[in-house]
């Protein structure tokens, strides 16, 4: 059973390279950009020294934590996006191409589950593709401060004080493989509703899918004056319950005129027990489930003739 | 012998249409079974129901096993080609033979790996499938089926597009390659010609019924070709051929379960071939 599953996202990461093509292009990108930035900011040589200066003795560790903190999350975001993007198309297109190109009656001659090669493709979107985007924002990171560490020598200052003391790694790596699975978890639901429509359509997977997210809260609107589904569907996306209340006036410390130290911490802002006891949660999981059922019944019951 | 494939009374509806109406038949161990019938008999149909792959009405029991039920049980003791096109176009070959391996128990990679070192995939191991050519990609999953040890090889139209050269190599490795007397085929195809001498039993299919399902040694005792002209042409239609046509200006008669000392004094008697007798049947079953 485990070793089908093995077998089978392995055949998801072969069939869909842009899971794993994306991202890298990404941490290409996002690299060159901050080492362009550097070469820029060089230019205002004055400037850089007193920045450099200022951040070794003016700023205490808690101001240069927040700032490689920031530094990590301005990378980190395109990377969330971009997942958001891949995960649609992904869900959208795995148990569609099958029967565009008729290989599933070779899937099918082996003995693999309707419920095993499903489950994969639920499997691949909301763990794997979240996994691979972790380990690009992670190795992102490393080498941006690599760049950023030989910048920094370059101009004379002290990379290992600056940097390497003072940056939380182990907290920005944990806070985004949190969000990163919780988010897809939250947003499985949605997942599931491609799948199905990824098994169910004959046509245009990406219409077929969006088309009732558009109708359906129209109708709900003209002929029940209500916003239920709209409500539940698009605020999904910004009220996942994942993170403690923020307290604004908190974040700067007025008295000691320093930055909050536990602030800085992006963990400190996680509450796993809120989203664990979250019962939006459950729900999105069960919903999630009930259309996962339906599209290994439609790739069971249905007959390609 | 014991029957590997069993139907009695199996339909399958679409609508209103039945595509398959009421078929009864056995398939033994060991027999390379042809199924044969024009476009839309019932032919696919009939093969998708023995494969699991659709549900259908009657009792259908192929291995012992309820194959729409029991898919997946079934699977490790089947293979089927449903047609050249159906392997994954993106795959390479390489990732083809590892995810086989892995989700098959019953495939030999070192069987695999002899059978394609004689083939001219065997160089192209890291070629996406869309970048062999057609006869390679037949090659190719031949090559898989014969690995895998399985009772029961279904095989639907599998030398579709194919050239001539091709199409003679598959039978050819089939049987080679494949077949012993542990496994039993069943193959549907057009070209009935060309896997008349390598089939053991013979099944007509024409709109969803079975008209002939003999053994190709029965075949020969039971029909008998007249070849005759004139008179004795008209004396031999009076016994009652089952079919008749025209052939440089003498008349081919088709006669089932013959008297044959009567006809042989009437003409040239030469066994049928299996086309001839296929028209024949899904003529008489027409009119």
């Amino acid at each position: 059973m485990i070793g089908h599953q093995l077998a089978l996202v392995k055949r998801e990461i072969w069939e869909h390279r842009s899971i794993y093509v994306t991202p890298i292009a990404i941490a290409v990108i996002v690299s060159l950009i901050s080492l362009a930035g550097m070469v820029t900011v060089s230019a205002f040589d004055k400037e850089v020294h007193m920045a450099l200066f200022s951040a070794s003795n003016i700023a205490g560790d808690t101001e240069r934590q927040a700032a490689l903190t920031v530094f990590f999350l301005g990378t980190s975001w395109v990377f969330l996006l971009a997942l958001v993007i891949l995960t649609t198309f992904y869900a959208l297109d795995c148990l569609y191409a099958e029967r565009k190109d008729k290989s599933i009656l070779f899937w099918r001659s082996l003995p693999v589950t309707d419920a095993e090669t499903v489950v994969s493709k639920l499997l691949t979107a909301v763990i794997v593709l979240p996994l691979v985007t972790v380990a690009a924002i992670v190795v992102t990171h490393l080498v941006n401060l690599l760049i950023t560490t030989a910048w920094v020598m370059l101009k004379g200052g002290n990379a290992a004080h600056l940097i390497w003391s003072s940056v939380p790694l182990f907290d920005n790596w944990a806070a985004a493989l949190i969000v990163t699975i919780a988010s897809a978890v939250w947003m499985s639901p949605l997942i599931g509703w491609f799948l199905f429509v990824s098994a169910f359509t004959k046509r245009a997977p990406l219409l077929m899918a969006f088309m009732p997210l558009i109708i359906i809260p129209i109708m709900e609107w003209i002929f029940f004056r209500s916003k239920i589904f709209a409500s539940a569907v698009f605020s999904r996306g910004e009220m996942i319950p994942l993170f403690r209340e923020m307290d604004i006036g908190h974040f700067f410390d007025e008295e000691r005129m320093v930055v909050n130290e536990e602030i800085v911490s992006l963990l400190s802002h996680i509450d796993i027990g809120r989203f664990l006891f979250s019962p939006s949660v459950w729900a999105g999981i069960v919903v999630c489930g009930l259309f996962t059922t339906a599209a290994i019944y439609v790739r069971r019951y249905r007959d390609e003739s | 012998m014991t029957s590997l494939v069993t139907a009695r009374g199996v339909s399958k509806r679409y609508g209103k249409v039945c595509a398959v109406d009421n078929v009864s038949f056995d398939i033994e161990k060991g027999r390379i079974m042809g199924l044969i019938g024009p476009n839309g008999a019932g032919k696919t149909t009939l093969l998708k129901a023995l494969l699991g792959l659709t549900d259908c009405e009657g009792d259908l029991s192929v291995l012992g096993l309820d194959p729409f039920r029991q898919r997946k049980e079934l699977m490790q003791n089947i293979c089927f080609i449903a047609d050249v096109a159906v392997l994954p176009r993106w795959i390479r070959v390489s990732q083809l033979l590892d995810f086989v391996e892995s989700t098959h128990p019953n495939f030999s990679r070192e069987k695999a790996e002899i059978l394609l070192g004689d083939t001219k995939v065997n160089a192209r191991r890291d070629s996406r499938v869309r970048e062999l050519s057609k006869g390679m990609v037949t090659q190719l999953h031949l090559a898989i089926i014969a690995a895998i040890d399985a009772r029961l090889l279904v095989l639907d139209e599998p030398t579709l597009g194919l050239d001539i050269i091709f199409r003679k190599e598959f039978y050819a490795n089939l049987l080679s390659d494949y077949f012993d007397q542990e496994r039993t085929i069943l193959v549907t195809t057009h070209q009935v010609e060309e896997i008349e001498n390598i089939l053991t039993d013979i099944m007509f299919i024409n709109e969803g019924r079975i008209i002939l399902d003999a053994s190709m040694d029965s075949l020969s005792a039971d029909y008998v070709e007249l070849l005759t002209s004139g008179d004795r042409a008209d004396e031999a239609r009076r016994i009652g051929p089952i079919a008749e046509r025209d052939i440089f200006g003498k008349k081919v008669m088709l006669f089932e379960n013959p008297d044959r000392e009567r006809l042989g004094a009437l003409g040239e008697l030469h066994t049928p071939s299996v086309a001839d007798l296929f028209v024949a049947k899904v003529k008489g079953a027409a009119a």
